[in-house]
């Protein structure tokens, strides 16, 4: 039998949180601590109880993933190809072989919509679609080598949050919830926060915590009033009114109690609705932008637009991380095909429209990080599900098709190399070929960075220890300062 | 030592470092305690080496395709060696290939980072196979399965052997079996059961256990006073024959099964007639269909001789997967529902996990990889291609039934299913015979082609056949565990869908056999087994032990049943018990599932917006939770938050969570709300029918404690449910008059107020030279409504309705335009002061409709069609008939999370769901369908509020009595049981605190 398993093969990180300390709740672990549950405390795993140790020492306390949903076009935005303009107009090098997503018009290769200039001392090469961002050059860590597992938007964005194409597993921020549990009791570790155009395709799927318990779950967030269900009841309850229905509540439960000795989970639960009461003002607080200063509103776009949603979600992101929020996920595009960064129709049009909605918010998201010495243990991460092809969709057709062979991301903060290129598409931007990135290279690399072992942090499940990047991945070493 | 060592001063320089790395192991060490040569006797391989091999090295190297080339199963491959040659040196023995890399720690290779070598003693034992000329028994052929080790199991593990039926050890008279076998495991530890629980703890809990609903107080009580010794076998034969038995226990087998409604993934399609699958697994339940019959029927319901449409219904098990139609590559996402149905088949049936074998053999249980293909194999003719049309299945001309979720072979004759190496398709090894699985030898079959004519290959019934198969040991064993596991909360087997090397042991391997060879022979009733288990005082004893502190000590998780487990309610059992408690509950069997209401924040999540979710009419929401619509990507929020299973995979248990989220719901969701107004309702209307109490509050109090938790309650629990009471009322009653008071704030706090003026201070007229009109914002944030088109402009008319000012609508082009977005969700309240002249057609009052923008079906919009019919979006197409036509009026509109409503002169007209899933980023028009060009408002229009909320009734009510004194338009005065009086909240407050407790969620 092997060592150090609980009774049904849990090991102690997952027996704690299965009985209820996922989402906010420490209140069974702490009575099975004071019970001294858990003698057997093993390597790896804190002794305080309280929450799981990382693998080793982290880099990051939490991470903001900018999720842009429909996939922007990596050569007109992170990835420079000049060769575009040499070969624009001819067809892609019959020799190359890709899926032709959609079965869509195959057309001729076009360089990029807007010009790419440098910034930063680094010099680093970011066109105009984020003049605002590109003040900050040199924090980005910029991947030009990823590739990816599906050319479909569904199974795409389902793989760029939980490493599988299919659905039903857990996600890259319930992996980091349940690896290194939420350091603010009255939050949700793992906040996701949608577009207003709507979610991504897939839906629930993409932040679900698939075989492990709903506790681990990504809770959406409102961007304003309640951010969560359930934290107000009708309006003829007063708070006063339901402190005394919890009063009540209270001398009942204790009776039970107290009638039936031992029963841990009876007391977990009496606990869990001071926790609940609590969270119905820190939930709303979290997310109340009045306290921000106006020159703080006016630095993310609050309040103008296009810039107004995605920096309201920016700023409530810097909010959750300085309370302690472990993995915050922020999409920019919901829905389909325009809403989203699915520039089919035309990449200018397209990314003409999102990249003003972000580029400010992101460039002040950074400035507002470092400002306030959070950018060193916050890590960052940019990009979509996929990029798109160099070529058209088609005779002078301004619009690009779906790309999982190469694409761009970016990664910052959390001691991040800034200023750097990692990897590189072929001359025409079409697939990753030096140093390339896998999307579960990826995901050890964001673990790595947040301090587990991607090969370690596993959870038992039918017969298998799983894990997020199951049989692949490796840690992208180079990206780290 | 040194016999070894002799060998070793013979060898050539380039053996120093061999030499190093074995000082450095401690090899040499060790040999020392080496007594003698290994004998080349057979027993001494069988004893050492074999182990160490299969151990070690017979995981990549064996099969056809073996690591290296080399062959470590037999002494023919031992001989041939590998890719680099000889693996021993018959030369120089010490100089072996084999022995080198393994002690160089080279093999068995590296695994995520950590060293695999083998060793001191394991390399020492090689060593003197290796010295001895590594003898290998004639014709002894390695199994890498033959034997269980401390790293995996074999076939003699313990789960694949026969069922021998065991005698209960304890012969005292009288004594049940059950208790029997597990008395004597407590005896063993010296421990003693709990005593047993009280009548009153018995009875709801087994109402809970066979319905999932509590009794009520005269049920418990009656039970409680009758004095028939057979009193509870009567009681258990009644709930067994109760319908609400299979709603209660076909839920557990829906998860198992993964059931729900839709495909999943972007379009996630409803799966039609999902729900007959779900019917009939209640209706078999009820029945209690033999077990066997009820696997035959869901594999292969289209395949057996007596083939029907409920056994085709059966077969839907098979289409309950998740299905995408957009795959990265179509060919290998055939694979993909392959491993969905080996899993879901073999972990519900065998409590094996062979989707572990797909790539390789499997790592910790005696199943090969090409079982894992001979499993498939059954499902390979099947419709596992996409066919986007028939949403993963077959036509219905391919299942021969209409309206039927089903499953059959589309050709009877597939092409041949290959062996993948690791699993990747463009790597075929060899096409795999059709076969059962290989982990239970003596099982094993071959399974044969199709009788000729036939129109499918047969596979399926052969396996549905041989998991039934009486010998079939894992089939029985993982069906009374479940039974067990739900009747106790934990299982014999704690891992229900696993039994194989990584499952927790069982707690009582014999009680788990005899319970296996009683179900066999009681022909596999499920309502037998019930029986059995429930009258057996292990199922009886209390859940408080009086030794509970020490005994945790001993046996901190109850492994040896010393007392019964208390049980948190699952989310249907809670559900239902809050509607039975209010007295709502609609016990309505079958048909297709109701859509729960679900808050507007939780359908942000949709990525199409198409696919509206419009919640069911409130009175088929209160059926019971089984009748529950899943759809994969949205699950119903109260129901995951209270440990829902996530339905992709199949699941043979569900969480047990304590987490504050189900605290919130539990004290805000609307549905417990509603449930607890109800109660309070249903209580003071039966005044009349219990007067025993002095006072209409003891009556109350004492009321809601029989109606949530069964029983009276005490005289101190009385006191404090009066007092509640007492200080609700007060606090209530404080709420609604700083409301009330509150009204002023409220009502100047609309985000849209429009009055009639004069289009920019009387300089615009309109053609025909009467004055043009527009409206004037007068909430926050004033603005002119405008309209460009001089044409388009109604005219304003300054004492027309009451004698007051408003805009005459020409019904031919006019209308007025706002910019920009009002609402950021589909809650509001519209309130309009108009008069229509029309009478025909489409016509709008306000609308945010633009087609070209996507939100076709997804507007807001209020206005009238046909002689009277109103339309308040295309959600609610017909809200009412407006009265008195010819007569201005005062429509408000509300929708709020749960419902939406019209009024006319504060009389309501219409009541329904919640409208929910609007675009609401378009811009808004008045007297016109948004940006159609038509649907034209034709009469007058003199005022109109958008707020942003669903009004109270009081404060609704309060503004358009305001508007109907101004334009004399008679409202209905408030009638009394309109507005909830403080007492009654109180009441329902107190109702709610008790569907809070521990008592009410726990069942002991």
């Amino acid at each position: 039998m092997p060592p150090n398993l609980f009774p049904c093969r849990q090991n102690r990180r997952e027996f704690v949180w299965q009985m209820g300390c996922g989402f906010a709740g420490l209140a069974l672990t702490d009575l099975l601590c004071q019970d001294q549950f858990f003698s057997d405390i093993q390597a790896g795993e804190s002794s305080a109880g309280l929450l799981p140790a990382p693998h080793f020492a982290p880099r990051a306390k939490s991470c903001i993933f900018l999720t842009m949903n429909g996939a922007p076009s990596q050569v007109d935005t992170f990835d420079y190809k000049p060769e575009l303009e040499k070969y624009a107009g001819k067809q892609l090098p019959g020799d190359k072989e890709y899926i032709n997503s959609g079965g869509r018009k195959i057309g001729y290769l076009t360089p990029a919509f807007r010009k790419f200039r440098s910034g930063g001392e680094s010099g680093l090469l970011v066109s105009d679609y984020f003049p605002k961002l590109r003040q900050h050059a040199d924090k980005l860590c910029v991947i030009n080598s990823c590739h990816t597992d599906s050319h479909a938007h569904g199974s795409a964005l389902v793989a760029m949050n939980t490493g599988k194409t299919l659905i039903g597993r857990p996600s890259l921020g319930s992996w980091s919830v349940y690896g290194l549990g939420s350091e603010n009791e009255d939050l949700p570790g793992y906040v996701v926060m949608l577009d207003k155009r709507g979610g991504p395709i897939s839906g629930q799927p993409n932040w679900s915590s698939g075989f492990m318990p709903g506790t681990y779950s990504g809770t959406l967030f409102r961007p304003s009033g309640d951010p969560i269900l359930d934290l107000r009841g009708p309006e003829y309850i007063s708070r006063d009114a339901q402190r005394e229905q919890l009063n009540l509540l209270d001398q009942l439960n204790a009776k039970h109690f107290a009638e039936r000795p031992g029963g841990q989970e009876l007391a977990a639960r009496i606990k869990s609705y001071e926790l609940a009461f609590r969270m119905q003002s820190s939930t709303p607080e979290a997310v109340d932008l009045e306290q921000e200063s106006q020159s703080t509103l006016d630095m993310y776009g609050v309040g103008k637009r296009p810039t107004n949603e995605y920096g309201r979600n920016c700023l409530i992101a810097r909010r959750l991380v300085e309370r302690g929020v472990r993995f915050i996920q922020l999409y920019s595009g919901g829905g389909h095909l325009e809403e989203t960064w699915d520039a089919h129709a035309g990449i200018e049009s397209n990314h003409g429209t999102h990249a003003p909605e972000v580029d400010q918010p992101i460039a002040a998201l950074l400035t507002d990080l470092q400002q306030r010495g959070l950018l060193d243990e916050t890590l960052v991460v940019w990009g979509g599900e996929f990029g798109r092809m160099p070529f058209s969709e088609g005779k002078n057709a301004p619009g690009r098709n779906h790309n999982p062979y190469g694409y761009s991301m970016w990664l910052a903060g959390a001691g991040v190399r800034g200023g750097i290129n990692y990897g590189s598409t072929d001359e025409l931007g079409f697939e990753a070929v030096e140093n390339k990135v896998h999307l579960s290279d990826l995901h050890a690399t964001i673990l790595y960075i947040m301090g587990l072992d991607h090969e370690h942090l596993t959870y038992f499940h039918q017969g298998r220890k799983e894990s997020l990047t199951d049989v692949r991945g490796r840690v992208v070493k180079s990206l780290l300062g | 030592m040194f016999g070894v060592s002799n060998q070793m001063m013979h060898l050539p320089a380039n053996a120093t470092i061999y030499l190093s790395a074995l000082l450095l192991t401690g090899v040499l060490a060790c040999a020392t305690a080496a007594q003698s040569q290994p004998s080349d006797d057979d027993a001494y391989f069988d004893e050492h080496i074999a182990p160490l091999l299969i151990r070690r090295c017979v995981e990549c190297h064996q099969g056809t395709d073996p690591a290296g080339g080399l062959d470590l199963t037999s002494q023919a491959g031992l001989a041939q060696g590998g890719d680099l040659g000889e693996a021993i040196d018959s030369i120089k023995l010490i100089e072996s290939h084999l022995l080198e890399r393994v002690v160089s720690g080279e093999m068995p290779p590296e695994q995520q980072g950590k060293s695999q070598a083998l060793p001191a003693a394991e390399q020492t034992e090689l060593r003197r196979w290796i010295l001895a000329g590594a003898p290998w028994p004639e014709n002894r052929t390695l199994d890498y399965f033959e034997k269980t080790n401390e790293v995996r199991a074999g076939r003699d593990w313990w789960s694949l052997q026969p069922i021998d039926r065991p005698d209960p050890p304890l012969k005292a008279e009288s004594i049940h079996p059950i208790d029997s076998f597990v008395q004597n495991r407590l005896d063993q530890h010296n421990l003693e059961p709990a005593p047993k629980a009280d009548r009153r703890t018995l009875v709801r809990r087994l109402y809970y256990d066979l319905l999932g609903i509590p009794p009520s107080y005269e049920q418990v009580e009656s039970f409680a006073a009758d004095k028939d010794p057979r009193a509870w076998e009567k009681l258990i034969d009644n709930l067994l024959a109760s319908p609400q038995y299979g709603q209660r226990w076909a839920r557990y087998w829906l998860d198992v099964a993964r059931y729900a409604d839709t495909s999943g993934y972007e379009r996630d399609q409803e799966k039609p007639f999902a729900w007959k699958y779900r019917d009939w697994v209640v209706d078999a339940l009820n029945n209690d269909m033999p077990y066997d019959q009820f696997i035959v029927q869901q594999l292969a319901g289209d395949e057996i001789e007596d083939a029907d449409l409920s056994s085709v219904i059966a077969t839907g098990f098979l289409r309950l997967g998740t299905w995408n139609d957009e795959p990265n590559d179509p060919q290998d996402y055939q694979y993909d529902r392959l491993e969905d149905l080996v899993h879901t088949t073999s972990s519900a049936f065998l409590g094996l996990t062979i989707k572990c074998a797909r790539c390789h053999d499997h790592k910790f249980d005696a199943i090969t990889q090409e079982d894992y293909y001979r499993f498939a194999s059954a499902f390979w003719s099947g419709p596992i291609q996409s066919v986007r049309k028939n949403l993963g299945g077959p036509s219905e001309e391919q299942l021969g039934y209409k309206e039927v979720l089903g499953w059959t072979d589309i050709v009877a004759k597939p092409k041949a299913l290959f062996l993948l190496k690791n699993g990747e398709r463009k790597q075929p090894m060899f096409a795999v015979q059709p076969a059962s699985i290989s982990s239970i030898p003596d099982l094993e079959a071959k399974f044969a082609s199709p009788p000729s004519g036939s129109k499918t290959t047969s596979l399926r019934l052969q396996l549905a056949n041989w998991l039934t198969h009486r010998d079939n040991p894992l089939t029985t064993r993982v069906i009374v565990n479940r039974v067990w596991q739900h009747h106790f909360g934990k299982g014999i087997v704690r891992t229900p869908n696993n039994f194989g090397f990584m499952a927790d042991p069982p707690t009582h391997p014999l009680l788990l056999d005899w319970l296996a060879s009683e179900f066999l022979s009681s022909g596999q009733s499920l309502k037998s087994l019930h029986r059995l288990i429930l009258t057996s005082d292990t199922w009886q004893q209390s859940s408080l032990h009086p030794e509970q502190a020490s005994y945790e000590q001993i046996d901190a998780g109850n492994r040896y049943w010393w007392r019964f487990e208390r049980q948190r309610l699952d989310a249907e059992a809670l559900r239902d018990s809050m509607l039975q408690a209010s007295g709502e509950l609609s016990l309505e069997p079958n048909g297709p599932g109701f859509k729960a209401s679900i808050p507007a924040a939780a359908l942000e999540g949709l990525s199409r917006k198409a696919s509206v979710w419009q919640a069911s009419p409130e009175n088929e929401q209160l059926r019971r939770s089984i009748y529950m619509y899943l759809k994969r990507g949205l699950l119903p929020p109260m129901m995951t938050t209270f440990d829902l299973c996530d339905p992709t995979l199949s699941c043979g248990k569900r969480d047990d969570t304590v987490v504050p989220t189900q605290a919130l719901a539990l004290l805000n969701n609307s549905f417990v709300h509603r449930r607890s107004r109800r109660l309070a309702i249903k209580i003071q209307d039966s005044k009349q029918a219990d007067s025993s109490d002095s006072t209409d509050s003891y009556r109350e109090v004492r009321q809601a404690w029989k109606l949530v938790l069964s029983r009276p309650p005490t005289e101190h629990e009385k006191e404090l449910g009066l007092q509640h009471l007492q200080m609700q009322q007060e606090l209530i009653q404080k709420q609604q008059h700083a409301e009330a008071t509150g009204q002023e704030t409220i009502k100047s706090n609309p985000i849209l107020h429009l009055v009639p003026n004069r289009y920019k201070g009387r300089e615009q007229t309109s053609l025909d030279g009467s004055a043009a009109g527009t409206f004037e914002n007068v909430a926050k944030d004033p603005f002119w409504v405008f309209q460009d088109d001089a044409t388009a402009r109604p005219t304003f008319s300054s004492a027309s309705i009451g004698g007051q000012p408003a805009l005459r609508f020409s019904g031919n082009g006019q209308y007025l335009k706002i910019q920009g977005k009002l609402l950021d969700s589909p809650e509001c309240t519209i309130i309009c002061v108009a008069k229509d002249e029309s009478g025909n057609g489409n016509r709008e009052l306000i609308s945010n409709w633009n087609g070209a923008a996507g939100n076709s079906t997804q507007s807001l919009f209020l206005g009238l069609t046909g002689e009277n019919t109103i339309r308040f979006s295309d959600a609610a197409p017909q809200a009412g008939l407006l009265r008195k036509r010819d007569q201005a009026f005062i429509l408000s509109a509300t929708n709020g999370t749960e419902k939406s409503q019209v009024h006319q002169n504060s009389q309501l007209l219409y009541s329904g769901s919640a409208i929910q899933n609007r675009r609401l980023d378009t811009d808004w028009v008045i007297g016109t369908q948004g940006n159609i060009g038509g649907e034209y408002w034709k009469g007058l229009i003199a005022e109109i509020l958008v707020f942003d909320r669903a009004l109270p009734s009081e404060q609704r009510r309060a503004i358009e009595q305001e508007l109907g004194e101004r334009y004399r338009i008679e409202t209905q005065a408030a009638t009394a049981e309109q507005v909830d009086s403080p007492e009654l909240l109180a009441l329902a407050s107190l109702c709610q605190v008790l569907m809070n407790s521990n008592e009410f969620l726990y069942v002991d």
